[in-house]
């Protein structure tokens, strides 16, 4: 399998077919995409029967962090993206290293979640505390769990392109990974503004 | 895409990402304020989706597929705060 996927002429401009990677990871895409639209909606329309709560409840969440956090995520897609750039310039070690920057990201993201996480618990806060805290750890351990699933995927096609198993002509499977990794960081785009800004 | 376009659409979504945050530090959330951070994330992910995810030349089915998710999502999330801001 290439890294092409089918493409017409439109306009002037190539249209591909198929968006990168393999298609059935753009289908458990739309699926993970569907499902935290349904609980971005869930929390919003929960929120406005208890707006005082919410309001209240989101002072005390730590927003630097939320903020760190969607810095090291766009960085680690960036660097995905420039891991892409890399292997169809056929520079697979080069490639290697961008991907094992954007797992150094993931990292960084766990790190801040665990000293996020740590702070509240230690106030004996919980997911049965109230309305708000279900549904801020809820959300954020559903996604946390997507960004380690997406570090995992990472971390297989850093070793296969750091045994050369990628070239400018086959690495359909980085994008495959790549496509992922930024569906982990584009669900981040909208709970960072979501949970820790808006009220 | 460029490895030189790509640099810059990094630091415009650090740039918007600060944005958001600072808006959120500012004090008052009036609807202005939360119309400024949904169309900055709404900017944030067309890029993601455009530039990093190479949506930008893949047929308009699976681009409008996700850019449809990603404004149903923020047009709901609009209407919810707008009800809490009456």
């Amino acid at each position: 399998m290439t890294g092409t996927h089918g493409a017409s002429h439109s306009s002037g401009h190539k249209l591909h077919h198929y968006p990168p990677g393999d298609l059935a990871i753009w289908v458990f895409i739309l699926a993970e995409l569907f499902a935290f639209f349904v609980l971005f909606n869930a929390y919003a329309f929960t929120r406005l029967k208890h707006l005082e709560l919410f309001n209240e409840m989101q002072l005390t969440l730590d927003a630097n962090a939320g903020m760190i956090n969607t810095l090291l995520l766009i960085t680690g897609s960036w660097c995905v993206a420039r891991a892409i750039a890399a292997i169809k310039a056929n520079h697979c070690r080069h490639s290697a290293h961008w991907l094992l920057v954007a797992i150094g990201t993931g990292v960084g993201f766990l790190i801040v979640k665990y000293f996020e996480y740590g702070a509240k618990f230690s106030l004996g806060i919980n997911l049965d505390t109230n309305l708000f805290y279900t549904f801020y750890i809820a959300l954020t351990m559903f996604h946390a769990m997507h960004v380690v699933l997406g570090m995992t995927i990472l971390a297989f096609v850093w070793k296969k392109a750091m045994a050369g198993g990628y070239s400018a002509h086959d690495h359909h499977g980085m994008e495959t990974g790549a496509s992922y990794w930024h569906m982990v960081d584009l669900v981040w785009i909208i709970l960072f503004p979501l949970i820790y800004v808006m009220r | 895409m460029s490895a030189h376009f790509l640099n810059v659409i990094w630091v415009a979504l650090m740039v918007a990402t600060v944005l958001t945050w600072f808006i959120g530090k500012s004090g008052q959330m009036d609807t202005g304020a939360v119309v400024a951070i949904l169309v900055i994330a709404a900017l944030k992910g067309w890029m993601i989706i455009y530039d990093f995810m190479a949506l930008r030349r893949v047929r308009l089915l699976w681009r409008g597929a996700v850019l449809g998710w990603l404004l149903a999502t923020l047009a709901l999330i609009l209407l919810a705060y707008w009800l809490g801001l009456k």
